[in-house]
């Protein structure tokens, strides 16, 4: 063998006899096969709040579904922008960035003529957006990638199933929802097209020595400073009781 | 080589290629000393470096009466960088010559083949001879010279000629297609590294302002290094370009009303350090790290300019100038660069038999027996005639005529090759085959003729030539005129690359691979030999045109077993007395291939998933 | 609203044993008496002793094979509510008063039966074709086999005939239950022979091994009732265990003469045989916790290379080991369709009187296939309970222990017999064992043990008490 059971001293003729711990083992599987066949089951999907004789704790989806947390990694969406074209201009980062390599991208340019405002001052678009959600596997990188604000998982969906693998694949009209997104920093508004702009002279300025940035630390001096603030936190907490 | 692999050529020196004649120092001004010379100094630990003593430095010899100090090395200037010895060759410019010893001085303006500028101050180094920092590629060396290139005075004013910059610049690397192969982006990540300071607006300029009909310019990402003024006036000898404005107001344009339309433009792209200038032709179409580069040759002209392909999967991207002393220096015609279209593009993809409207697919047994069937017939006969094209390499024409001559008995054999085109006054020649040396000196080393195109067509007009084995499907005079005199044959065997009206002619088309899909050598017009190295495999039943006449050879009962390239020249290359003392491996440029990321999502069955269900690839190339 | 759902079920469910059990005498009557129709014979002389075919018909492809079907689903759905689940309960039949709903779960029967059928048949390249079919029919056959000596019902008389539930009475009665019973394991050796596959053969070496450690546990837990009652044919171990060991009649008013009497069940008789016998019996259905044949998490077992119905058959023969060993089981142990406790007498007397043979039989054959249910209950509740036995345990036990164990209970029976032929000093024997091991089972462990009793968990936990913190369980020994 293995291992040679050790004698535990602390057994009584009881658990030396077996058959009476066999018998009190069934009763509380019995007892419970009892609670749960003659009651009716609470349907709370907060499973710690159930209250009442039926022990059953299961969810059942997708009659009852739990709340995803905040924060929750859904489905993708391509953010729009104010006139409903996607904010992505097909940088690729997400498409470099994913561990599952489930993004394709093709990528196209406006014209400096486009009549929309927002997209002539742009100069590259996705022409292609494919994700496909199969692959993908909801880590999200790519939104962390994104420079643009373009890719988010805020949907607080989860893929639908399909019937075939193409209904997996999403292009841009399946990705393109959800609200439109602005920054101050986005090109469209700050200029009106792609030439210098016409009279422009306001000194760009620096005033040196005020509002240093501090320098970005090395990562062993930020590693440092995290350390101290867990210190801070009494280990003592945990062990309460 | 490794990081000028994969990044643009833009002013790193770049090694020479193997048989390119390196400058010696004239004979007689002593031994080459090893580099560093073995030093009690040059061992001590990095740390701490600045605040070494004096005494720590190289023993300098005591100065003669003349005011100048007395060389240690006889001929060579030495110069103690960052602790380390130096021995360079006089003249040498300080930020080549420092890398040798393991410094990495940083410059945008500074560029080995141009004027020197010394406007963008990023190479501002201290040395002992100046109070004030100097900047390294406009600095002569001295004998016993000390320089710093990391002291915290060089490194202090790196970080803020860096944030001097990017002041203005604006960080939309996300759209540039510099980005991963931009100085910018690397200085600012070794030299600067942090939020910038500028409060307000950033100055705007104009963004994708067109310069003509290969180049781009975005005058926001410009630092105005002037590297591409002083290319378009010193080496290309057309001054397009110019600097206009001063101060914060300085820019970077065509002279008014004109173009760049230059066939040189092009390499203002590739020594732009930074995303002002850009490619019109390959903007937008992959990031630069997606892209993997192969050591290859361009074939737009008979020059062979020394060439990067850049490709990813199985498309060529970019043609991209390799250094190489004796033909192309650093740099390319744009006529060449575009000339890469033809890998991608209406290629030949499988075996045909048949013309017409019988015309259908078949397996490589099937077309090769076929061809044998026919040929053996005709062999030794004046009815078989063989073309040979030029823009094939010398393996597929060994080994094509070496075929011709044993098989099917020929003695003479017709040059095709592409129509011939203007020449400038620099690089491109009229002649638009890269190899047509390569193919004299073959047949001569064959004991075959070549006769010029029109003979073939008055003996397919007359009647004399019933059948044909074309090699290359490229024809000097218009295709549709020859698919028609091409008609008149009874039999065409042709191993095209690409769809043409000769290609439908034809009974038999094999599909034939193109130089970056398999390895060899091209003769220039100067009889310069260059080797190429195989950038990605080809499809499917493409095989380059040595695999085919290997194949038919065998169909003929030969015993040939050749499996590459390189089988094909060591059997018959030593036949050729100019490629006799050819070294083949020894020629071949490096081998690594820079991989670029591959993140290109593909499934099971090798496809993408955006295409699996919408369609076919679209025209490859994009 | 729940409670009264599931008594409903119940309910019905013993309606339908009733039901097919009523439907079982009157076939048999009807058989015997040559097929009376309108006062008319379609045979003259009847066909005495030929009930056996609508017994063989009803008892073994009706009761066994549906309960046996039915432990499928309740193998899933009473594991779930054991351990706090919702069980199988998506299948539904698109019919008008049927659409979503999935009655607890019960269409899972056909879709499963479904599955089974349409699944591919596969069978490996390198395996024997004819070994590898006759497996699952080895295996099955014997099972089916076994019911044919156990007696549900009593004999009543339909249509003037004398009519029991039992397919055949041989003098040999329980020896058939032995022979055949060891036959079943020829099919799961042969199976995890054939299947060219070390794991499979591994299982049906396993179940071999098995199989001859507890035979002789199983053949000596049974001698005991053997000799209190001088039979090894079934109906008249049932027979005597009808007989009362003390108490006498009583005369109600209406009623007449009741004996309220203690029955002589073999469990009173035999406590010790019981456990034995069972646990033997357990062993040989290869049901956890002696599924090492089976042992899915290391070799899963003999009938790996089996797909489809093949498989199937595996699996329903298992659970029709599951129906046979409660019948037997209440056959000998549980005074097999016995009430008890007077109502035998009375109900008895009423029924003959009014020439209801039929519905007597029915109602004792209920009562038999209760106690049966409930044996099921037990076997499948013990299977999610407790944990597989390792296998060095499961041979120290059948060998070290039970082997002793019965040898012992056959002497002590067999004296105890010899000098009180009356049967009530082996009954003083059997109380006294069960009220011992009643009185271990029932008495509070010391509060210092070194288990956690369910006792001590907080009453809001909801059964779900998180398990102690180990700095709270130090805590509290000091």
């Amino acid at each position: 063998m293995a291992y040679k059971a050790t004698k535990n001293p602390t057994t009584d003729l009881r658990e030396r006899l077996f058959l009476p711990e066999l018998l009190r083992g069934l009763a509380i599987t019995t007892r419970h096969f009892l609670r749960n066949l003659f009651n009716p089951r609470d349907t709370n999907v907060h499973v710690v709040d159930r209250k009442g004789p039926n022990l059953v704790s299961t969810v059942s989806y997708p009659e009852e579904k739990t709340p995803y947390p905040p924060g929750y990694r859904g489905l993708h969406r391509l953010v729009p922008r104010d006139d409903g074209k996607p904010r992505c201009v097909a940088c690729y980062m997400c498409a470099t960035i994913c561990p599952a390599q489930c993004i394709y991208i093709e990528a196209g340019e406006y014209e400096t003529t486009d009549p929309s405002s927002e997209s002539r001052v742009i100069e590259k678009y996705p022409t292609q957006f494919v994700i496909d959600e199969l692959r993908c596997i909801v880590c999200g990188l790519c939104v962390d990638a994104c420079p643009k604000d373009a890719i988010r998982m805020d949907t607080g969906l989860h893929t639908p199933s399909e019937y075939n693998r193409s209904g997996f694949v999403w292009d841009i009209p399946k990705l393109l929802q959800g609200p439109a997104v602005s920054h101050a920093s986005d090109p469209w508004n700050k200029r009106a097209s792609s030439a210098t702009p016409p009279h422009q002279h306001h000194e760009p300025h620096t005033r040196i020595g005020e509002g240093l940035v501090p320098l970005k630390l090395p990562t062993g001096e930020q590693q440092k400073r995290t350390e101290v603030t867990d210190q801070a936190i009494p280990v003592t907490r945990f062990l309460k009781d | 080589m490794s990081e000028s692999d994969r990044k643009k050529p833009s002013g790193d020196a770049q090694p020479s290629p193997p048989g390119a004649p390196t400058v010696h120092p004239a004979a007689g001004t002593g031994p080459t000393p090893t580099n560093p010379p073995p030093s009690p100094t040059a061992s001590g630990p990095r740390a701490g470096i600045e605040h070494q003593p004096p005494a720590a430095k190289p023993p300098i010899p005591p100065p003669t009466p003349g005011g100048k100090p007395t060389p240690k090395h006889p001929g060579f200037v030495t110069v103690t960088v960052d602790g380390k010895e130096l021995v360079a060759k006089p003249g040498e410019n300080m930020i080549d010559a420092v890398k040798k010893v393991g410094s990495d001085i940083p410059y945008y303006c500074y560029h080995h083949r141009l004027s020197i500028a010394a406007n963008c101050r990023m190479c501002l180094v201290e040395v002992s001879n100046s109070p004030k920092l100097v900047p390294a590629c406009q600095t002569p060396m001295a004998e016993g010279m000390v320089i710093h290139t990391n002291s915290p005075r060089v490194q202090e004013m790196q970080r803020a000629v860096m944030e001097f910059l990017l002041l203005n610049h604006p960080v939309d690397c996300a759209i540039c297609d510099q980005a991963g192969e931009c100085k910018l982006e690397d200085y600012y990540q070794r030299h600067d590294y942090r939020s910038s300071r500028l409060e307000g607006e950033k100055l705007m300029r104009a963004k994708r302002k067109v310069l003509g009909p290969t180049v781009v310019l975005d005058q926001e990402r410009c630092v105005q290094c002037t590297r591409c003024v002083r290319f378009m006036a010193e080496v290309a000898r057309e001054p397009q370009l110019g600097m206009f404005g001063r101060g914060s107001a300085e820019y970077i344009d065509t002279f008014p009303g004109k173009q760049l339309d230059s066939n040189y433009s092009g390499n203002t792209v590739d020594i732009c350090p930074v995303g002002a200038l850009l490619n019109r032709d390959f903007r937008f179409r992959a990031r630069s790290w997606f892209l993997s580069a192969a050591p290859s040759v361009c074939t737009g002209c008979s020059r062979g300019c020394s060439t990067f392909v850049d490709f990813m999967g199985q498309d060529m991207y970019r043609y991209r100038p390799r250094e190489n002393e004796q033909i192309n220096k650093s740099w390319m015609c744009d006529q060449g660069r575009l000339s890469y279209k033809y890998v991608n593009q209406h290629r030949v993809a499988a075996v045909m038999l048949g013309r017409g409207e019988d015309r259908r697919e078949a397996t490589v047994p099937e077309a090769l027996r076929s061809v044998a069937e026919q040929f053996k017939a005709l062999a030794g006969t004046e009815g078989l005639a063989v073309l040979a094209s030029p823009v094939a390499s010398n393996e597929d024409l060994l080994a094509t005529l070496s075929f011709a001559r044993d098989a099917l008995g020929v003695r003479s054999v017709f040059v095709s090759g592409r129509p011939g085109g203007a020449g400038d006054h620099y690089l491109m020649t009229p002649d638009k085959n890269p190899n047509r040396r390569g193919l004299e000196w073959i047949a001569r080393g064959l004991d075959l003729a070549l006769k010029p195109f029109s003979e073939l067509a008055q003996a397919i007009n007359s009647g004399k030539v019933k059948a044909l084995y074309a090699i290359g499907g490229e024809v000097p005079v218009d295709p549709s005129l020859v698919a028609q005199g091409f008609a008149r044959l009874e039999y065409l065997v042709l191993q095209a690359s690409n769809e043409s009206a000769i290609t439908a002619q034809a009974q038999v088309l094999l599909p034939a691979a193109v130089h970056v899909e398999d390895e060899g050598t091209f003769t220039n017009l100067d009889g310069i030999t260059q080797r190429f190295r195989r950038a990605y495999p080809p499809r499917a039943d493409v095989k380059p045109h040595w695999a085919w006449a290997v194949a038919l050879a065998r169909e003929f009962g030969f015993p040939w077993a050749h499996a590459s390239a390189r089988d094909v020249f060591r059997e018959w290359g030593p036949r050729v007395a100019e490629l006799a003392s050819f070294d083949w491996d020894g020629a071949a440029p490096p081998v690594k291939i820079a991989r670029g990321l591959n993140p290109l999502p593909t499934a099971a069955d090798g496809r993408p998933p955006g295409y699996r269900e919408f369609g076919p690839p679209r025209d490859r190339g994009i | 609203m729940k409670a009264l759902e599931v008594i409903i079920a119940i309910g019905v469910i013993l309606g339908a044993i009733f039901g097919l059990s009523a439907l079982a005498y009157a076939l048999g009557g009807w058989i015997e008496a040559g097929f009376p129709f309108f006062g008319h014979r379609l045979v003259e002389s009847g066909l005495p002793g030929w009930a056996w075919v609508s017994n063989m018909l009803i008892l073994v492809l009706g009761f066994v094979m549906l309960i046996a079907t039915f432990l499928t689903l309740a193998e899933r759905k009473w594991s779930a509510m054991i351990q706090d689940r919702i069980g199988p309960n998506r299948a539904t039949i698109d019919l008008p008063g049927l659409r979503g709903r999935p009655l607890g779960g019960v269409f899972h029967v056909a879709t499963d039966a479904l599955k089974m059928l349409t699944k591919e048949d596969f069978r490996p390249k390198v395996a024997d074709a004819l070994l590898f079919n006759l497996g699952p029919i080895l295996a099955f056959a014997p099972v089916l086999a076994l019911f044919a000596v156990v007696p549900v019902g009593p004999q009543v008389t339909v249509f003037g005939q004398r009519v029991g539930l039992q397919v055949a009475n041989p003098d040999f009665g329980m020896l058939w239950v032995f022979a055949i019973a060891s036959l079943a394991v020829y099919g799961t050796s042969l199976a995890g022979w054939a299947s060219n596959n070390k794991f499979a053969l591994l299982g049906g070496v396993r179940a071999s091994s098995q199989m001859i450690s507890y035979e002789v546990a199983l053949g000596l837990g049974l001698v005991g009732v053997m000799m209190a009652f001088s039979s090894v044919r079934l109906p008249e171990l049932i027979q005597g265990q009808t007989t009362h060991l003390w108490g006498g009649t009583v005369e109600l008013p209406r009623l007449g003469a009741v004996n309220l009497g203690i029955p002589a069940w073999g469990l009173f008789l035999q406590p010790v045989g019981f456990i034995v016998f069972f646990a033997a019996a357990f062993a040989e259905t290869k049901r956890a916790p002696f599924d090492v044949p089976e042992g899915e998490s290391e070799i899963i077992g003999y009938f790996v290379e089996y797909s489809g119905m093949k498989f199937g058959l595996f699996m329903i023969s298992e659970f029709a080991e599951v129906v046979i060993l409660a019948a037997i089981t209440t056959a000998i142990f549980l005074g097999g369709w016995n009430i008890g406790f007077g109502f035998d007498s009375t109900l008895t007397r009423a029924l003959t009187q009014a020439n209801l043979g039929w519905l007597l039989g029915a109602i004792y054959a209920t009562v038999f296939w209760i106690k049966a249910l409930l044996l099921c209950y037990l076997q499948l509740a013990i299977r999610w309970t407790f944990p597989r036995f390792r296998y060095d345990q499961i041979q120290s036990l059948g060998w070290k222990i039970l082997l002793p164990i019965a040898l012992a209970n056959i002497f002590i029976t067999g004296a105890l017999i010899l000098v009180d032929p009356s049967l009530r000093s082996l009954a003083v024997l059997g109380f006294v064992e069960i009220g011992f091991v009643l009185a271990l089972t029932l008495r509070r462990p010391e509060p210092a043990g070194h288990e956690a009793d369910d006792a001590h968990l907080p009453a809001d936990a909801h059964g779900h008490a998180p398990p102690p913190l180990p700095g709270a369980a130090a805590a509290s020994h000091h």
